[in-house]
């Protein structure tokens, strides 16, 4: 089992999202930005810097050096930050323990907030808990943050306007992860082990539903393979994850990795090698998980990352997209910051 | 009659402590004034966290009273005060410990079930993590920018925590180390110098520094300071360097006595103590020497001859000239043990600190002194009372590595409760009302016994903001084998998605605690909602449930109801009507609701296909018959639920006409 680097915060971190670079602006190649979020006491959300590790000097690390991440700026935040996404360099959304989806701006070392809008209450009129919200994947200012929470909703709100939201009852138990495999294309996770798909033109309908027939499974999250549109990949509350091509309906369930003891909070495939699945669980690490749609030359390799300073629950990750170096940010239970660093070509790690 | 004498300690888990409002919710020094208004202040405690409310109230309802008493804005409102729990500067010292604790109890755990004793390298490991994270802290708290009189009591604590901590590693763990010199002497010397202010090089060097050294007042208090701590090699540079600067028959003593402290023996692990005790009296003996002689120049004109020859008295040991010297016991116990018992091992401590702390006034002594005499005399169940009034953490942690060490069982004898148990338990219940702590609260309490009841009680107090919350204590409940708690939290969870609305949700948590009369008023409401609208909405609700592989009588009806309405639309009439005939035969309906669906089987009865044979319209008359003689109102006032008379009439001549086309086809 490799070692996550682990820094103290003394906040639970519940969400964190790297920021893509702005070379020349605020943001210089050096320096890469990451966005945490945290719930219970500390109710924020804080922007952090850490050094790119491409330009980092093999030379032994300074005192200062080994700090992973310097503070730039916090924000309070209306209730737990459940899941943050990145709209743009300089704009983020986040999903509360309130029900809101509110947008962020970042400028100049700054949070501030733009607007937040009510997306999910349940029907005796209590707000109901957004439990994740993803961005649809087109370039332009029109997109929509897609959103759902424990009232079985999906919210669909235009980032240009937010009051003009749209929610959809679609599920009777809890929607606990969405994400958009095509522009048109909305996939939900459920409590109950459904995957729904939904097109978002007739948003109301549910357009089709998978589910495993061999076991009953419990869906903790959902997400989509950055190419492949009919690869998605959710993580159950025993610890599994599952990989589904749902082109083949009868057999949706292409593959399962028992690779935690426990819940699977987040689940994402590697932004830069689809062919690695990285996980984080309640048993405190993380997992990564070699896969192939090549099922001749599959060769199944899983590793491990976990920090001996961190005994509580990871539940959230983000592997860095934009730097040669594999660079994964993720936030725990035990108050702490943690990171992992490898070279591309060292696959011990990632 | 002899006096009953109980000879165990029984912990006091309240300590006395005052806890002022500010401001206050009267006016300060009009205490009676405002009592005297009948008004008084009520409190509440809630269960969980260190919260308070607190409200003014009135001595006697105010009917009862014979006048009016005016009633004040400002008594209208209940504050909630917050006592003092776990600062935020603690938190990543929590979190880091309990990483720690875990890693403690797993080790003792695997051990247990493979029957190996686990080896005291294991424990110094633990042990030594712990210190890490004390010593981490102290720094953390030191770099804050801004130094408040909490922090320093915090940094304080934590001294003091470590100083307790590193003696106990010392004594039973450090010395038992297999392979090592099991002398106490140099660790002790190595704790003295860690945790007690040693001199410092930087003090060294300004005296030295110094334009008249020779009567530099600083100088010869700094040189004894080093002697006791057995600072001998910086003490012999110190001397070379003054000698210089006295005369020359004292400068001729500083150096021999320099060249003799340079070359006072260590020992090692190789040497045997025969060899090692040879070695030392020959030294001894040169300092005896050199003592004598300094001795006979007294009294001398010459101010360093005298704290020359105090200086060589303490490093040969003499009890008086240590004791003289000394500024606190630890600096006395330490140079006794370094310079008179240089092989002494840990049994030897208890009586020689015992003689050292004679020489102090008791009465002085600050927490951290009597906890440290009593852990050197061994007196351990008094040293964890000591612990605990420096900081609960401490006789918490301290009592768990005691109990791993196994030198705990006198402990209990002494106590009244099992010190252990007690001492996480009032740790954990500090944790668990803390919002970012209440998952470490809770590990500390899986101690199995008193401990994993009172987690049970707390895990079904923990607020559940969110699903995933939820999920995350329901598998602490379950990795700790706590039944009960599951079965409560499912049904308060599944209670409040019902009452939201959320009726799919509170069936598949009743479905977890197989709450089947639940299961089944829920899906008496869904059936009534449709009575209600005429529309078979509640399809989506017992999907998902039915995804989850939950088997309800009253599911299987409505899943098969909703079965029966899609063969009906879909003209296929004669599966519709043996969906229908199934539902009453298997009698998973509710008896309220055979009525209706009697009746939703007159349009298949007067259609023009025949959909039912002579028995089975039997079967329908039968269920019919039985329905009118019931004599019991099954639900609501009616027996017929939604159905009037009228439409039982029409159903019983349908039968009858189906039961005659019957025969003729």
């Amino acid at each position: 089992m490799n070692t996550l680097q682990v820094q103290p915060v003394a906040r639970k971190v519940t969400s964190v999202c790297w920021l893509p670079p702005r070379a020349g602006q605020a943001y210089t190649d050096t320096e890469l930005y990451f966005v945490t979020g945290s719930s219970a006491r500390h109710k924020e959300l804080v922007l952090w810097t850490t050094r790119n590790p491409d330009f980092e000097s093999e030379s032994e690390p300074s005192a200062e050096e080994k700090t992973l991440a310097t503070l730039v700026a916090k924000a309070t935040h209306d209730g737990d930050v459940h899941d943050i996404a990145v709209v743009s360099a300089d704009v983020i959304a986040t999903a509360s323990s309130y029900g809101t989806i509110s947008i962020y701006d970042i400028q100049h070392n700054s949070l501030k907030l733009r607007e937040s809008v009510t997306a999910h209450r349940f029907s005796s009129g209590e707000p109901a808990v957004s439990t994740a919200l993803a961005v649809q994947p087109v370039n332009s200012s029109d997109a929509e943050i897609a959103s759902c929470g424990e009232d079985g909703r999906i919210a669909y709100v235009p980032l240009a306007r937010l009051d003009a939201l749209q929610a959809y009852e679609v599920d009777s138990t809890v929607v606990t992860g969405v994400c958009w495999p095509t522009p048109a294309q909305v996939a939900a996770s459920t409590r109950a082990g459904q995957i729904k798909l939904f097109d978002r033109r007739s948003p109301a309908e549910v357009s089709a539903v998978f589910a495993d027939q061999t076991k009953n499974y419990s869906f903790e999250c959902i997400t989509s393979h950055p190419s492949q549109s009919f690869r998605l990949a959710t993580g159950t509350d025993t610890g599994a994850v599952l990989l589904w091509d749902i082109r083949n309906p009868k057999k949706p369930v292409a593959e399962v990795f028992n690779v935690h003891e426990s819940n699977v909070w987040k689940v994402r495939y590697h932004p830069t090698d689809s062919s690695k699945i990285v996980s984080c669980s309640e048993d405190a690490s993380i997992a990564i998980t070699q896969w192939s749609s090549d099922k001749l030359s599959a060769t199944r390799e899983m590793h491990h990352l976990s920090g001996f300073f961190n005994a509580l629950s990871i539940g959230c990750f983000d592997v860095c997209p934009f730097t040669r170096t594999n660079l994964l940010v993720a936030g725990s239970d035990s108050g702490n910051i943690l990171m992992a660093k490898s070279e591309s070509t060292e696959f011990s790690l990632f | 009659m002899p006096r009953k004498r109980t000879d165990k300690f029984v912990i006091c888990r309240d300590t006395e402590a005052v806890t002022y409002l500010e401001p206050g919710l009267f006016p300060a020094g009009r205490q009676s004034e405002w009592t005297e208004q009948n008004r008084t202040l009520t409190f509440s405690i809630h269960p969980l966290s260190n919260q308070v409310a607190i409200a003014v109230a009135g001595k006697q309802p105010s009917e009862s009273l014979a006048q009016k008493v005016p009633v004040y804005e400002q008594d209208q409102v209940v504050h909630i005060c917050g006592l003092a729990g776990v600062p935020d500067n603690r938190l990543p010292f929590v979190n880091d410990t309990h990483a720690v604790f875990r890693t403690l109890q797993k080790i003792m755990e695997t051990s247990g079930e493979e029957r190996v004793a686990v080896g005291v390298d294991s424990l110094l490991r633990m042990s030594a993590l712990y210190r890490e994270a004390m010593l981490r802290q102290i720094r953390v708290l030191q770099e804050a920018s801004d130094v408040t009189e909490f922090i320093a009591g915090e940094v304080d604590t934590f001294h003091s925590m470590h100083a307790v901590w590193h003696l106990l590693e010392i004594i039973y763990l450090t010395t038992n180390l297999p392979g090592l010199s099991t002398s106490i002497v140099p660790h002790f010397m190595e704790w003295l110098n860690l945790n007690f202010p040693a001199p410092l090089a930087e003090d060294g060097q300004r005296i030295l520094a110094n334009a008249d050294l020779a009567l530099n007042t600083e100088l010869w208090p700094y040189m004894r300071k080093l002697a006791l701590r057995g600072h001998v090699s910086v003490l012999a540079n110190m001397l070379e360097r003054v000698g210089q600067e006295l005369s020359a028959s004292a400068a001729r003593w500083a150096r021999d006595v320099a060249k003799i402290a340079r070359n006072m023996p260590l020992g090692s692990s190789e040497e045997t103590a025969g060899s090692f005790n040879a070695r030392w009296r020959r030294w001894n003996e040169e300092l005896q020497n050199a003592a004598t002689a300094i001795s006979s120049l007294l009294p001398s004109d010459d101010v360093a001859l005298e704290p020359l020859s105090t200086v060589v008295d303490i490093m040969r040991g003499d009890a008086d000239a240590i004791s003289a010297e000394g500024e606190s016991w630890q600096d006395i116990l330490g140079a006794l043990l370094l310079y008179s018992e240089p092989t002494s091992q840990a049994d030897r401590l208890p009586s020689l600190a015992g003689i050292v702390v004679e020489q102090f006034q008791a009465a002085e002594f600050s927490v951290l002194d009597r906890a440290l005499v009593a852990l050197l005399s061994y007196e351990l169940p008094e040293f964890l009372v000591f612990c605990n009034q420096i900081d609960p953490w401490l006789s918490a942690h301290m009592a768990d590595l005691m109990d791993h060490i196994s030198i705990l069982d006198v402990c209990r004898a002494a106590f009244a409760v099992d010190p252990r148990e007690h001492y996480l338990l009032a740790l954990g219940e500090m944790y668990v009302g803390h919002e970012n702590l209440w998952r470490v609260g809770l590990d500390y309490f899986g101690l199995g016994g008193v401990a994993r009841c009172v987690m049970a009680e707390y895990a079904m107090r923990i607020p559940l903001e969110s699903d995933a919350k939820a999920r995350q204590v329901l598998g602490v409940c379950r990795e700790f084998g706590l039944a009960m708690a599951v079965d409560r939290i499912h049904r308060q969870l599944g209670r409040q998605q019902w009452r939201r609305g959320r009726l799919g949700a509170a069936i598949a948590h009743f479905a977890e605690v197989s709450d089947r009369v639940s299961i089944g008023l829920i899906c008496d409401q869904l059936w009534d909602q449709y009575l209600e609208s005429g529309v078979l909405a509640y399809g989506p609700v017992i999907d998902s449930v039915l995804a989850a592989g939950l088997s309800h009588d009253r599911l299987q009806f409505l899943t098969r109801y909703r079965d029966f309405h899609e063969s009906y639309k879909a003209q296929q009439f004669v599966d519709a009507g043996g969906m229908l005939l199934s539902i009453l035969v298997s009698e998973i309906a509710p008896p309220h609701a055979v009525a209706d669906l009697l009746v939703d089987a007159i349009p298949l009865l007067e259609g023009d296909v025949l959909v039912f044979s002579a028995d089975q319209t039997l079967v329908l008359m039968r269920y019919a018959e039985a329905l009118q003689q019931s004599p019991f109102p099954t639900r609501g006032s009616s027996r017929l639920g939604a159905v009037d008379e009228g439409e039982l009439n029409i159903f019983n001549v349908a039968c009858a006409r189906n039961l005659a086309r019957s025969f003729l086809v």
